[in-house]
């Protein structure tokens, strides 16, 4: 992508140097509730709402960390335990069905493809809200039809995805149709199917896309709140972003440093995930073309 | 270059490692799902609202369950404490998944046994001996809903006035001043205000440092009508009363602390308070509010949070009269005076509630456990972990002299009182709750009451009439 | 149908059928139920208690129910606000990240950063930074000698929330940059020969560009906007005053509080129609702005 350095180039040392200096006071600010966030996850209860504020704790207590992991409330373990398996449930059903439907929208001609294409998107727009009290009945449908529990279970936070989102499909799309045909048409002639090319051919070379949609999936199961607090019921299945919520008692009165050191755990394996893939991020997301 | 290579090997060890870690967390969280039941008993769900210690203290209550009552009836109580129990119960009971006992509030059993959400408890309760001459009568009233008993009581509450009496001694000059007693609490509400106005304390830049009491920050804004003589809703006549004399009242006189002090200034102050019962910020204990509406619990917070407040911790011995207990705190408790002459003891008696919800498979096995959680020792125990008064009608001698409320005989005796009342038994309640909170807030940013209380009753005899209408179709047309 | 279209037609129904499923099943069916409980009296708690026909009941409720104006008027107050600063900043923030200067990989990581935690988390967070009295902010702006502001009383409260939203545009940030990397070099070049200015090649060369990004990312935001819910249900409650009570809140309360889902359902439809009218706006405006290359 930077194969040209010359262009493009900070050519004024002042110039670069300018951008340096904002860029460093906004991430001053974008970090300063992160550095917050720390700083407090450090403290002792008392400490938190001292006047003033300081930012380096005294005393300073790490034992938070370890404390967080044997809450009466806060499981620590089973949270993470339930997150990851919803996670890598979301992610892989997502990734695989989006490519699958993608594919198909971006390289199979036929009758209706556009008016298909078009309420897809629209589906985009549609909020959650709207759907989520069906959803719901749907889900206790679902359950009488199958013949086994589906709320109450993980399930309505998984199944859906492997039934495509529009949002990946979408860009999935959007890169497969960069991708030259001449490569599929010779893997034809050599006797693919359709699938073959899918697998063999388009996707090898669509992974910094499946990457995106796969971090993007991964993002939104990670954070997600308000799916979660309306299935999943039993404290035992909640996911590390509704869990966070148990820390706030019905009376008030919040333990501050725990639940800070708590969301320092939760958003430190997103930001690592991303810090490391956020060249092949970007790239990915370039790649689409978003647009359209 | 070192750099790339070093980078290339980097971010697969990275990616290894949380490879690693989620392999880990997968593997233990999924071995603490052991199952902790003994073989052939019938596991009893019970989901509760509280987390913390109360939380703590009903595991007590039910481990107690599980060794005695259960362990010969084969039942075993599995306990979960979580957040937004309400919508979690609504949602599970929907999902046909419920638990077989959800503890949530008095508010909601109107709301639930009006459509059917909660199992009606009438036969089995009278089948063991629990009935309206076993309770006080304010807490059975509460647990019922048009003739028919709902709910249980896990653990009752009453609310009475709290009083700082440290700043009462500070201000005695004051107060002296203003020709009240620095030494007894106010006893009705026209001298309430007076004390009120006398601790009120501003810093030089007009921001509220103190203040002797705020309606806003009490935990019973829709209920302060009471102390009014008003009665919202006429549940006989299916009626909405917040438009009432008395209801206009109430809200001139929480207008008349915004007036006071400035509606703005008072709703920074609060805001500036935030959430903060169940920490040492709490207003009351930062003696940066004098005095507020409270129930028993809080000796429990305060013992907790602020040890000094209360210079004799829990009782030890019985050598401890209540009085001399009573004697030695920096706080005090008194009835919560009214606005209408001669109506004496007025209380607000909120209480927590067992229900069973509609599907629970263990409807007989769930009732036993509600009904040795009001078996007079066992509520008595609770009651005293918890540090609230009892809801059952005769106590014991031995509860109010280990109470560690020395208040306690205070409040017992206001939930007996005839002036005592439950929550409003109305199916919209918490519409009318919302509804009134909103007024309240309007009043204090300077709306006129009697526009605020027509709006609110408006809307809400609409809501209440369409709620009855809709009743009434469904009766006719059989779809219950 | 040739025998050839109709084995294309077979073929990309399979491909599609995933997503036809999960279309039908996910989306269709919810809509068209949930159009169907709009004209209902439902509560859904109790399976034996089934939904009442009453027509056009919800609506004409709805339409003298005070609150629902005020959730309304919040909503787009706060879309008012929050969309286009959103827009802004995220644009100008990814002119900057895509400068070539040295630790951009850092700079973008830290920008991207707040997207990434869980609402909830950041709720608090700044929850506790806007506190009156024992905030950051207010700490800091005694610091230099301003007053207290009251961050989440009745006026400042949505402004705060507003802020807040700024501080998470990463993803749309990332989405601009992406939309960066496809500006051609060769025009930029070719007008910096010409001799334009900086200004003049972002005006006249990367945001025509960028149009088809823009219109995106204003798609992505109206729809974002429109749905938030929880960091107000973390940090107001929609109070003081309702004045942060927004649209979704509205919808939740009457579903999950008030048990009247077919009430719920009414507001949900209301709000995706608005929705789609704005988009639908937004598409025939593109027209105009946007520019396809």
């Amino acid at each position: 992508m930077t194969a040209k350095p010359k262009i493009g180039r900070i050519r004024n040392p002042w110039n670069a140097l300018a951008i340096h200096a904002g860029l460093i006071c906004i991430c001053v600010g974008y970090l300063l509730p992160f550095l917050w966030m720390a700083s407090t996850s450090l403290k002792t209860l008392e400490k938190t709402g001292e006047i003033p504020p300081r930012f380096i704790p005294h005393p300073w207590q790490p034992q938070n960390y370890v404390k967080i992991f044997t809450h009466p409330t806060f499981h620590a373990v089973l949270f993470t335990r339930n997150t990851i398996v919803i996670a890598i449930l979301t992610v892989a059903g997502t990734t695989l069905s989006s490519a699958i439907v993608a594919y198909g929208f971006a390289r199979i001609q036929f009758r209706g493809r556009g008016i298909l294409f078009g309420i897809m998107l629209a589906t985009i727009m549609i909020p959650f809200p709207v759907t989520m009290v069906p959803l719901f009945t749907i889900f206790r449908r679902l359950g009488d039809l199958t013949g086994m529990a589906w709320l109450g279970t993980f399930k309505p936070l998984w199944v859906p995805a492997w039934f495509g989102s529009a949002f990946s499909i979408f860009l999935l799309r959007q890169f497969f149709l960069t991708i030259p045909k001449d490569l599929s048409e010779a893997a034809r002639i050599d006797g693919c199917g359709e699938l073959g090319i899918l697998f063999r051919v388009v996707l090898p070379l669509a992974r910094p896309a499946l990457a995106v949609v796969a971090l993007f999936s991964f993002m939104v199961v990670w954070n997600d709140f308000l799916a979660p607090l309306v299935y999943l019921q039993r404290p035992e299945q909640f996911t590390l972003a509704l869990g966070l919520d148990n820390f706030q008692s019905a009376v008030g009165g919040t333990p501050w440093h725990l639940l800070m050191a708590a969301s320092v755990l939760v958003i430190l394996p997103v930001v690592a995930l991303f810090f490391l893939a956020q060249r092949t991020f970007i790239e990915g997301i370039t790649t689409t073309g978003i647009k359209g | 270059m070192v750099s790339t290579v070093a980078m290339k090997f980097i971010k697969p060890v990275i990616f290894a490692m949380l490879a690693v870690i989620a392999g880990i967390f997968l593997i233990l969280g999924s071995r603490q799902n052991t199952s902790d039941v003994p073989p052939g008993f019938t596991v009893v769900e019970y989901w509760e609202k509280w987390v913390g210690n109360e939380a703590t203290q009903m595991r007590i209550i039910v481990d107690d369950f599980n060794r005695t009552v259960g362990h010969d009836k084969k039942i075993y109580v599995r306990y979960l404490s979580m957040t937004d129990i309400d919508q979690k119960t609504l949602i599970s009971i929907a999902a046909g998944v419920p638990p077989d006992i959800t503890g949530t509030w008095d508010t909601q059993i109107a709301q639930f046994a009006a459509i059917g959400a909660v199992e009606r408890l009438d036969d089995l309760a009278k089948a063991r001996g629990i009935t309206k001459d076993y309770y006080l009568p304010v807490y059975w009233d509460g647990c019922s809903y048009e003739g028919h008993l709902y709910a249980l009581i896990s653990t009752p509450g009453v609310v009475a006035l709290l009083y700082n009496k440290q700043i009462f001694a500070d201000c005695a000059p004051q107060l002296r001043a203003a020709g009240l007693d620095p030494d007894q609490p106010p006893r009705t509400l026209d001298e309430f205000d007076r004390y009120a106005a006398v601790f009120d304390l501003k810093d030089k830049d007009g921001r509220l440092q103190r203040a002797g009491y705020l309606p806003l920050q009490s935990w019973y804004i829709p209920q302060l009508g009471l102390w009014f003589g008003a009665d919202i809703f006429d549940a006989e006549n299916h009626r909405m009363m917040l438009d009432s004399p008395a209801m206009l009242n109430t809200f001139e006189w929480i207008k008349s602390f915004s007036t006071r002090i400035g509606g703005q200034t008072l709703l920074n102050f609060q805001n500036a308070m935030g959430n903060t019962f169940d920490s040492p910020q709490n207003p009351f204990l930062a003696g940066k509010l004098v005095m507020q509406q409270q129930g028993p619990w809080m000796a429990n917070y305060i013992a907790h949070l602020k040890p000094s407040f209360s210079q004799l911790l829990m009782p030890t011995s019985e050598e401890w009269k209540l009085k001399d207990r009573a004697s030695n705190y920096g706080w005090g408790v008194a009835p919560f005076p009214s606005a209408v002459p001669d109506m004496e003891n007025v209380s607000y008696d909120p209480f927590d509630a067992l229900m069973i919800p509609a599907g629970a498979k263990h409807k007989n096995e769930a009732f036993e456990f509600l009904a040795y959680v009001n078996q007079q020792d066992v509520a008595e125990k609770i009651c005293t972990l918890h540090c609230k008064n009892c809801q059952l009608r005769h106590v014991s001698e031995e509860f109010l002299t280990h109470h560690p409320n020395p208040y306690i005989a205070i409040y017992q005796q206001l939930a007996a009182s005839p002036n005592a009342h439950c929550v409003p038994v109305c199916a919209i309640w918490p519409e009318i709750y919302k509804e009134l909170l909103d007024s309240a807030q309007a009043v204090t940013l300077g709306e006129e009451p009697a526009v605020a209380l027509k709006l609110a009753q408006q809307r809400m005899a609409e809501r209440y009439d369409r709620f009855i209408t809709l009743e009434r179709r469904r009766e006719q047309l059989g779809i219950n | 149908m040739t025998q050839e279209e109709r084995q294309n037609f077979f073929k990309g129904m399979a491909f599609l059928a995933p997503w036809l499923f999960g279309f039908a099943v996910f989306t269709a069916i919810p809509i068209c139920l949930s159009c169907y409980y709009s004209f209902c009296d439902f509560s859904l708690t109790v399976p034996r208690r089934a939904p009442l026909w009453i027509g056009m009941d919800n609506y004409r409720q709805l339409m003298h129910d005070s609150l629902f104006w005020k959730s309304l008027g919040n909503t787009v107050y706060y879309v008012a606000m929050a969309l286009p600063a959103g827009m802004l900043v995220s644009l100008g923030l990814a002119l900057l990240l895509n400068a070539k200067i040295r630790g951009q990989a850092i700079y973008r990581a830290i920008i991207f950063l707040p997207s990434l935690i869980p609402a909830i988390a950041s709720a608090m967070v700044w929850m506790w930074m806007y506190n009156t009295q024992y905030g950051l902010l207010n700490y800091l702006l005694g610091k230099v000698g301003l007053p207290p502001v009251a961050w989440l009383g009745e006026k400042g409260a949505m402004p705060s929330l507003a802020l807040m939203s700024v501080w998470g545009v990463g993803n749309t940030v990332i989405i601009y940059l992406a939309g960066l990397q496809d500006v051609p070099r060769e025009l930029l070049e070719a007008a910096e020969i010409d001799g334009a200015g900086a200004m003049r090649r972002l005006f006249s060369v990367t945001l025509p560009f960028l149009t088809p990004v823009i219109f995106f990312n204003l798609v992505m935001g109206i729809i974002g906007a429109f749905s938030i819910l929880t960091v107000p249900y973390i940090m107001t409650q929609g109070g003081p005053n309702n004045a942060t009570y927004f649209f979704t809140f509205f919808n939740y309360d009457e579903a999950f509080k008030f048990l009247h889902m077919g009430y719920a359902s009414a507001i949900a439809w209301i709000q995706l129609v608005i929705t789609l009218a704005l988009t639908g706006i937004a598409f025939w405006s593109a027209k105009k702005w946007v520019h396809y290359g």
